[in-house]
């Protein structure tokens, strides 16, 4: 009973706290909206990211591989046929004439993406520690490299555009609890358990039998599927993309949302997109003046940036547990007794 | 066949670039022995002093350097007092992202200290000259390879005299080595880290001279890229240890280098491809570094 | 009666929830030799180390010579004249055996003139002959050696010991607790941990029994051919 109140609040409190960020969205003016849909975004990518990271303890600066793969897969397919054949006119043919809905679209997006973190994984999944961060990374290269070269599959260098906008408010809620749905099933599961773990004592745990380069190949499959599907809740959000977008710039900000929230746990993974996101569209805000309690808060343009980072490099010295300090949602203290 | 078209210019290009990064690798490498920690910020500390360089360009040459040194040197000092101090002893992963946040601070500043004049890039100019081709026995060198070349084995042979024959060397190998042994023979943290950063701190300064002559366009990005590649070159040479992370970075710089200067360029699209491919071949093949020769794997003390 | 060299008042030292030493009182006076032993796990090696600053400790209070050192770091205990020899000897494998001396010095403590590595020497002459090799490829029992040489080097005022014996042969064993005793000879402090029992009692002034982090037992030199008693006192937990 206990414990299932506990998994119930790990669970929801995450989910409620997305679904009050959709539900102000729909509230908020047009211009506004798009603050909270990339927030929406950002948490689908980031719990992604978890999955593996923040199970393992394994760096990886190789995930935003399979968002990018997930974006340009649903966007090539979703551009609607009569423009494809003039913009993108140098397709394969079978890419180039053939078009998907929007659910198909995303469902390409995760299993590409399960696929490519399946193959890319099954050598690197045997790497540790900074070996296995660059390993990643080099995947993260090739990956944009062959998405900006090869105008076969994509857009190439140029910008894909004309994607359907269709993640708005409701999309981008229900994108980000599935996500978080799986990434909870997965961490209360056997195999979570087991890499969870290994994460603590590798060698206890192959001690007992658990096969820690399988796990973790199982972790980071599932965590490129879940990236590749907010790959492309995200260019379904924007519209257009290019390759830059889902590269080093991303990589770096999503890896430091996790941190900020607190790299071992899903809810300081919600919070850390969450919180991360919210202060840069504040900060956005401010550039060009906003009132806060009264007062006119209007910084030089150009500002933006420096508090960003200035703030995250702050939180991180101050509190390099994270915001939820690795730890998942509970009730508050009178709750919890008992 | 490859030989053919192998000319002097290119190879030493290669062994300048090569130099260059090795240079890189050895202050990051030296920072990370005694830290543990792997400083994403360090092409920054490059770029403030490839800007310091610009401002100061109607200084007298041997002022706008020393600028270019102090203010470099400065700048690791209060990174290690405010960021890298207060992080001791926490997860590398923490540590890592603390510094990606630091190096888009750095390079936010720059953008906007950078934009007051209207437009994108500072120019440092004063070492130019060095760029102009002269002939060595028949054949067309830069005249910077040749600095490159020299700037960068004294100063590793400074190092090495420094690192073995010192006692504040012996102290912060001791560090690097085990730094809970060597604080409980009286090795000093609070000297031999900022001693190592400074120091750090020394070689990003050359090499932002070095890099400036090469590429006087200054911008916020300025050596990001360079940084990132040498990171890599690092990690696959072997990051435990000083040399084999030197080895690295030269040999990331070397091949670079030659590939650049060998390949016409509608050839090289997939060239990033090969290359990382090759770094995951590497790694898979020998986790623990390139040059790691019979090295267990290595424990990391944390202070 | 004169303060003593390193006093412990009720130390509690804990690994989050766990508590390795539970209020630990204990004197080692001037120039006396105190041993401490006790099974696997008693809280030893953590007492030396809470001594040493590695771990701090969350009640209690240490004290050499009269001041506290609770809250000092390791570096800063060693320059007060505290140097410890730790479990496993911790030598730096690569290095010389004469950097690994030179390593001692690094506590920065007052000398007197000569060559400061002649202390180490005199003690153990193997490792002047062998002072240009790198430490690794001496024996287990040269590599003892030259971990206590190397504590000595500083000229401490107290020397604390984790288990010297450890994985020594016997010979080599009987090697180490000589030396001891001829530094006690120079008025050295001496605070012994060890794992076999029969040795310390014989060599130590006082030999404390540690049992789960608690003080057991005191046993004199005069026990040292009491094997039942040690042996119960071992068995009481």
């Amino acid at each position: 009973m206990r414990r299932a109140l506990d998994a119930l609040v790990q669970l929801g409190v995450p989910a409620l706290l997305v679904v009050a960020v959709g539900l102000v969205a729909t509230t908020v003016s047009a211009s506004n909206k798009v603050y909270f849909e990339n927030a929406l975004v950002s948490v689908a990518v980031v719990v992604a990211i978890y999955v593996f990271v923040g199970n393992s303890g394994v760096l990886s600066f190789g995930q935003i591989s399979f968002v990018a793969v997930g974006a340009f897969a649903a966007g090539v397919m979703t551009v609607p046929l009569e423009s494809k054949q003039g913009v993108l006119s140098t397709l394969f043919p079978l890419l180039r004439d053939h078009t998907i809905g929007n659910v198909p679209s995303l469902l390409l997006g995760a299993g590409l993406g399960g696929l490519f973190a399946f193959v890319v994984g099954l050598p690197l999944m045997r790497l540790n520690g900074l070996a296995a961060g660059i390993a990643t990374f080099a995947v993260l290269e090739i990956t944009h490299n062959v998405l900006q070269q090869w105008t076969k599959i994509g857009p190439g260098a140029t910008t894909l555009s004309l994607v359907p906008e269709t993640t708005g408010p409701l999309q981008g809620t229900v994108g980000a609890l599935v996500v978080i749905a799986v990434a909870f099933a997965y961490q209360r599961s056997r195999l979570g358990r087991q890499l969870r773990a290994s994460r603590e004592d590798s060698a206890a745990a192959a001690g007992v039998g658990v096969h820690v380069h399988v796990q973790r190949l199982w972790a980071f499959t599932l965590s490129g599927a879940l990236a590749g599907f907010a790959g492309a809740l995200l260019v379904h959000q924007l519209g257009s993309i290019t390759t830059e977008q889902v590269y080093l710039e991303v990589t770096f900000l999503t890896l430091a949302m996790l941190v900020i929230g607190g790299l071992t746990s899903l809810w300081g993974a919600v919070v850390g997109a969450l919180a991360v996101s919210g202060l840069d569209s504040f900060l956005s805000q401010a550039e060009q003046g906003v009132h806060v309690l009264g007062l006119k808060l209007d910084l030089p343009s150009g500002t933006r940036l420096v508090f960003l980072a200035a703030i995250m490099a702050v939180v991180l010295i101050l509190r390099p547990s994270g915001l939820t300090g690795g730890r998942e949602a509970r009730l508050p203290w009178p709750w919890r007794r008992g | 066949m490859i030989l053919g078209v192998l000319d002097f210019q290119t190879l030493t290009d290669a062994v300048g670039l090569g130099a260059i990064y090795a240079l890189m690798a050895v202050g990051i490498g030296l920072v990370f022995g005694v830290l543990r920690l792997v400083n994403f910020a360090y092409g920054q500390l490059v770029m403030a002093g490839a800007y310091t360089l610009a401002y100061t360009s109607a200084w007298p040459l041997a002022a706008s350097i020393l600028a270019c040194f102090g203010v470099v040197v400065g700048l690791a000092l209060a990174m290690e007092t405010a960021v890298f101090r207060p992080l001791r002893g926490q997860s590398p992963a923490v540590m890592l992202v603390t510094t990606f946040a630091i190096s888009f601070l750095l390079q936010a500043i720059a953008l906007i200290l950078d934009l007051r004049n209207g437009q994108l890039g500072e120019v440092a100019a004063s070492l130019t000259t060095l760029a102009q081709p002269i002939s060595i026995a028949g054949a067309q060198v830069r005249e910077i390879t040749l600095v490159e070349l020299g700037v960068a084995i004294g100063a590793l042979l400074l190092l090495a005299l420094l690192l073995l024959r010192t006692t504040i060397g012996l102290h912060t190998r001791a560090a690097a080595s085990d730094f809970r042994t060597a604080r409980l023979l009286g090795v000093r943290a609070n000297r031999v880290i900022p001693a190592s950063v400074a120091l750090s701190g020394l070689i990003a300064a050359a090499v932002a001279v070095m890099m400036t002559v090469q590429a006087p366009l200054v911008t916020p990005d300025f050596a990001l890229r360079e940084t990132i590649v040498v990171l890599v070159g690092v990690v696959v040479g072997g990051i435990d240890r000083l040399w084999t992370a030197t080895l690295g970075g030269f040999a990331i710089g070397f091949v670079s280098g030659l590939i650049n200067g060998l390949l016409p360029t509608d050839k090289t699209v997939y060239l990033p491809s090969a290359v990382f491919a090759l770094v995951i071949l590497v790694l898979l093949l020998r986790p623990e570094g390139l040059f790691a020769w019979g090295r267990r794997a290595a424990v990391p003390d944390r202070v | 009666m004169a303060e003593p060299a390193v006093e412990l008042e009720s130390v509690e030292v804990r690994y989050g929830a766990v508590a390795a030493v539970r209020g630990l009182s204990l004197r080692v006076g001037e120039g006396e030799i105190v041993g401490l032993i006790g099974p696997n796990g008693a809280g030893k090696s953590t007492t030396l180390n809470a001594i040493m600053g590695v771990v701090h400790p969350h009640a209690g209070d240490i004290r050499l010579r009269g001041s506290s050192i609770r809250k000092r770091s390791p570096e800063s205990i060693a320059r007060r004249g505290l140097a410890l020899v730790p479990e496993g000897r911790r030598i730096f494998a690569e290095f010389t055996v004469e950097e690994n001396l030179r390593l001692g010095l690094a506590s920065g403590r007052k000398r007197n003139g000569g060559n400061p590595l002649d202390r180490a020497y005199e003690l153990f002459p193997v490792l002047r002959d062998f002072r240009r090799r790198p430490a690794g490829a001496l024996s287990g029992g040269q590599q003892q050696q030259l971990a206590i040489g190397r504590a000595l080097v500083s000229e401490p005022e107290v020397l604390l010991l984790d288990e010297p014996s450890l994985g020594l042969a016997p010979l080599a064993v009987e090697s180490v607790f000589e030396a001891l005793r001829g530094i006690r000879e120079h008025g050295v402090t001496i605070l012994l941990v060890e794992q076999r029992a029969l040795h310390a009692v014989a060599l130590a002034d006082r030999t404390h029994v540690l049992v789960g982090g608690e003080l057991r037992l005191t046993l004199n030199r005069t026990d040292a051919g009491d094997t039942d008693k040690i042996v119960s006192a071992y068995l009481s937990s």
